[in-house]
């Protein structure tokens, strides 16, 4: 993908500006209000709809990091969300491990996976390696549709046509009802955001802009390129993957519909929109990804509308904005802010399943 | 010191470099040659990004070609690239600590080396700022301060005063020159502007077409009738 | 050990969606060479005007062979449309850039097809389906032997074409390299336009006969430019009588899979298979990419 050239305040060296300070402030009451009063303020179709904001916010800065650091485009997160959902489904009906440790064991599950399947992968280069990602995925799907994901049934699958009792997922004691979980997810998500951001802004981030302005130049430096493109691969499969745990549980029960590959594709457009040069795109991502269609729905009209949009979307960015639509953040974020409070005055919409 | 031992380099049918032998000593070298002469792609298969099909490299005793090229670094090979190559997106300091962080230096002296090397350069900007909003003489020495921050052995530049006008060239040819006396490295020079060269290469070889047709101290090869001819052209 | 027997009417299948998918990826790859684009929105393009052919077919009182017609139109004017408006802008941006911004054209087109005509059960039966020939042991009806036919008569036609008209020629200079090709006074926005013309023409010809084939169903047939694009990549994206080969194999072994009982589950798996493995060889050789630098 091609770079631009932004003033933007260069990465690291931990030390704080005040406009740096301010931000953070800001930042940080925002969240401190969408952890503690925004989960028991909203209906509950609501509360479900931003825990799966949460959810694909990960997933979308699993893929953000990979654009905008690494400059790979994958075509199959949504199958590595799906594989993450498996391993922590499979972990979780095991036996009573406690949730944290599903969701570890999940992004680490995913994690490996991802990177065994990275290492011949990593070769290739741009168009390729989209492409070998699309049919991974392609062949992940496939087989997820036959082994179905495990509902406490036997064996290594685990999967059980009896539908009788019919178990779920189980979520962690202390979160049991879905604004507690909403609060759980949030949490999570702020500890793997935290978690890219000492990436980006560590040796690995450094190393990563290098490669992506120049393999050459990188090499000469002394990185070692195959290593640290693995590295973002991984780090993305581990925060797709634990957001494949956080979704496990989210839902209950999970079935191949819910992991389509339009979904992926979809994805790509979100992220592309939210901006691939800052890790709030991530964020934005998640919201047009699981918000958008929530409100649309509110309002009477198909979710196919949104599809199209972000069919628009994805060639409005590669034609115009290369750094994706992250410049011009302030500008959407105001307009959110406004959807959201009209949504949020709005009667409920009756409950409906992911 | 290098020693470059009948190195040839053939792909598609071409040879850019062809049989060359030559010696690099301490110091500061230059390295020149007409247009296609092959020295950028010596400097390739230093780094480690052309094989080549036959010879062998040698420096400070060790076998260059046998380290992989993300290594080389490691081993204390720099280079500079003929269109610049600082990483846009960095800010100064980082562009000089990603380089630093590669090599074998120690974490605990890296502030002081980082900011030694873009004091050593003469760069006065501000080392958080962002390189892309940098001018093309500022891009250049950070690229210079990349190359010799933590201690490297072996720096080569490939045409650093390309594009630069003559104050800023010159100011480049002193950067040059302090290199092996306070880097302690062997610099190898590739430029075409012969006052740079004289200023600071105390000796220098001339490749041709993949040869070599001649090396020694500066001020002779320069007046040699065979490197003129080259780069003139002759008369049929 | 399923017979021969048993093989027979897959092997029949088979030939018939490999005469699809080659006749597929030749378009593919013919619009890959001649513009950089790699058009991932193939199959989508394919579905949408079969599904304009069904409201034709059903929903009219047209002649059938007037819903044809149009599939196979809308094809190629949605593509060449894409191609005119997108593809200049995009012309020096990379191969990645380009084939993603196909998807864009593939989301736009999957969000129109499942709001004008939702998920549905549909089906197409071309009046090919209807006469069919008794081998004997098994069936054959005249749209497989359409499919085939028209994957190998289309190869070959395009490989023509290329070679021996004026305007293939051309094409075949910008594959080759678009800059000089663009100062030899080739007028390149013309050439290119009539590979997304033509491309986009077999991509409706494809659609119409995979509606037949497989089902008559939008997310399937977009994604069905998979094995499509697995036969393409085969051919490395080069060579389409590769092309035309790599399909029909892609399209046999995918078949011939499902009489094994054991992995018949997993039969659509076999295009993915095939073209990670071309993937894979394609990059035995790593190259360091070249330096893109920043401007």
């Amino acid at each position: 993908m091609a770079t631009t050239t932004r003033a933007r305040p260069g990465l690291s060296l931990g030390r704080w500006s005040s406009g740096d300070a301010v931000r953070a402030g800001i930042i940080t009451v925002l969240l401190l209000f969408v952890l503690i009063p925004l989960p028991g303020m909203l209906s509950s179709y609501w509360v479900d709809v931003l825990t799966s904001v949460t959810v694909y916010s990960i997933v979308a800065l699993g893929l953000n990091l990979l654009m905008g650091r690494v400059g790979l485009v994958s075509l199959g997160q949504i199958a590595v969300l799906a594989l993450g959902s498996w391993v922590a489904a499979r972990i979780a009906f095991a036996g009573g491990l406690p949730f944290p440790i599903v969701l570890l064991g999940a992004g680490l599950g995913t994690m490996v996976l991802g990177t065994l399947v990275g290492l011949p992968a990593l070769r290739l280069s741009g168009l390729y390696l989209a492409l070998i990602t699309l049919m991974l995925a392609g062949a992940i799907t496939v087989a997820l549709r036959t082994t179905n994901f495990p509902n406490g049934g036997p064996g290594f699958l685990g999967h059980t046509e009896d539908v009788r009792g019919n178990p779920a997922v189980r979520r962690p004691d202390i979160a049991v009802n879905d604004p507690a979980y909403l609060r759980y997810a949030i949490v999570v998500g702020i500890i793997l955001f935290l978690l890219a951001l000492w990436h980006v802004r560590g040796r690995p981030g450094r190393a990563w802009a290098a490669i992506r302005q120049s393999e050459p130049a990188a090499l000469a430096a002394g990185v070692n390129i195959t290593l640290y493109k693995l590295w973002a691969f991984a780090l993305a499969s581990f925060l797709t993957g634990v957001a494949g745990g956080l979704l496990a549980a989210h839902v209950g029960k999970l079935y191949t519909y819910q992991f389509s590959t339009q979904d992926s594709i979809l994805l790509l457009a979100v992220v592309l929109m939210g901006g691939i040069y800052s890790l709030w795109g991530a964020i934005v991502a998640g919201l047009f990804m699981r918000f958008l269609p929530a409100v649309l729905d509110n309002w009477g009209l198909p979710a196919d509308l949104l599809t199209i949009l972000f069919g628009v979307g994805i060639l409005q960015v590669l034609l115009t904005a290369p750094g994706g639509l992250s410049q011009q953040f302030p500008r959407d974020m105001k307009k959110l802010a406004g959807l959201i409070a009209r949504a949020v005055r709005r009667p409920a919409a009756p409950e409906r399943s992911e | 010191m290098i020693e470059v031992s009948e190195l040839t380099v053939r792909f598609g049918g071409v040879t850019p470099i062809d049989g060359m032998s030559v010696e690099f000593p301490e110091g500061t070298c230059g390295l020149i040659g007409p247009n296609g002469a092959g020295k950028t792609t010596f400097f390739n298969v230093l780094s480690g990004f052309v094989r080549p099909s036959a010879g062998s490299i040698h420096a400070y005793g060790d076998d260059l070609l046998g380290i992989a090229d993300y290594r080389r670094a490691r081993w204390g090979l720099r280079r500079t690239f003929q269109t610049e190559q600082a990483i846009e997106e960095l800010s100064v300091y980082d562009n000089v600590a990603l380089a630093h962080e590669h090599s074998a230096r120690s974490r605990g002296t890296r502030h002081e080396d980082v900011l030694g090397a873009i004091e050593f350069v003469g760069l006065e900007a501000d080392p958080h700022t962002q390189v892309g909003v940098l001018g093309a003489r500022e891009r250049r020495l950070v690229e210079v301060a990349r190359a010799v921050v933590g201690k490297p052995r072996v720096v080569l530049l490939d045409e650093p005063a390309a594009g630069l006008p003559d104050e800023e060239t010159a100011h480049l040819g002193r950067v040059i020159k302090r290199i092996p006396e306070h880097m302690g490295a062997l610099v190898i020079l590739v430029d075409h502007d012969m006052s740079l060269v004289s200023a600071c290469c105390s000796v220098t070889a001339v490749l041709d077409f993949g040869k070599l047709i001649a090396s020694g101290p500066t001020a002779e090869v320069l007046r040699d009738e065979q490197v003129i001819k080259a780069y003139l052209g002759t008369e049929e | 050990m399923p017979s021969w027997q048993d093989f027979q009417p897959f092997i029949i299948t088979g030939l018939a969606l490999g005469g699809v998918y080659a006749l597929s990826g030749v378009g593919m790859v013919v619009l890959y060479r001649a513009t950089g684009v790699l058009n991932l929105a193939f199959g989508a393009v394919g579905a949408m005007g079969a599904l304009i052919a069904w409201e034709i077919v059903n929903n009219t009182t047209w002649p059938d062979g007037v819903g044809y017609l149009v599939c196979v139109l809308f094809g190629g004017v949605i593509t060449l449309l894409y191609g005119v408006l997108f593809g200049p802008p995009l012309a020096a941006r990379d191969a990645l850039v380009k084939a993603t911004a196909t998807l864009g054209l593939a989301l736009i087109l999957l969000g129109a097809m499942s709001w004008i005509w939702s998920d549905k059960a549909r089906s197409m039966v071309l009046p090919t389906t209807n006469w069919s020939y008794d081998l004997g042991t098994v069936l054959v009806n005249w749209t497989q032997i359409l499919a085939l036919l028209l994957g190998i008569v289309v190869t070959i036609g395009t490989g023509a074409f290329l070679r021996y008209t004026s305007l293939g020629t051309a094409m075949r200079a910008l594959a080759n390299d678009r800059e000089i090709t663009a100062t030899l006074g080739v007028p390149v926005r013309r050439v290119e336009a009539a590979a997304w013309l033509g491309s986009g023409l077999i991509s409706g010809a494809a659609g119409l006969l995979l509606s037949n084939l497989v089902g008559l169903d939008a997310a399937t047939l977009t994604f069905l430019v998979i094995s499509s694009l697995a036969a393409a990549l085969i051919a490395r994206l080069e060579s389409i009588t590769v092309t035309l080969i790599a399909g029909i194999v892609v399209g046999l072994v995918t078949a011939l899979v499902t009489p094994f009982l054991s992995i018949s589950q997993y039969r659509d798996m076999a295009p993915f298979v095939l073209a990670i493995v071309a993937l894979l060889f394609l990059s035995r050789h790593r190259v360091v990419s070249v330096s893109r630098g920043a401007h």
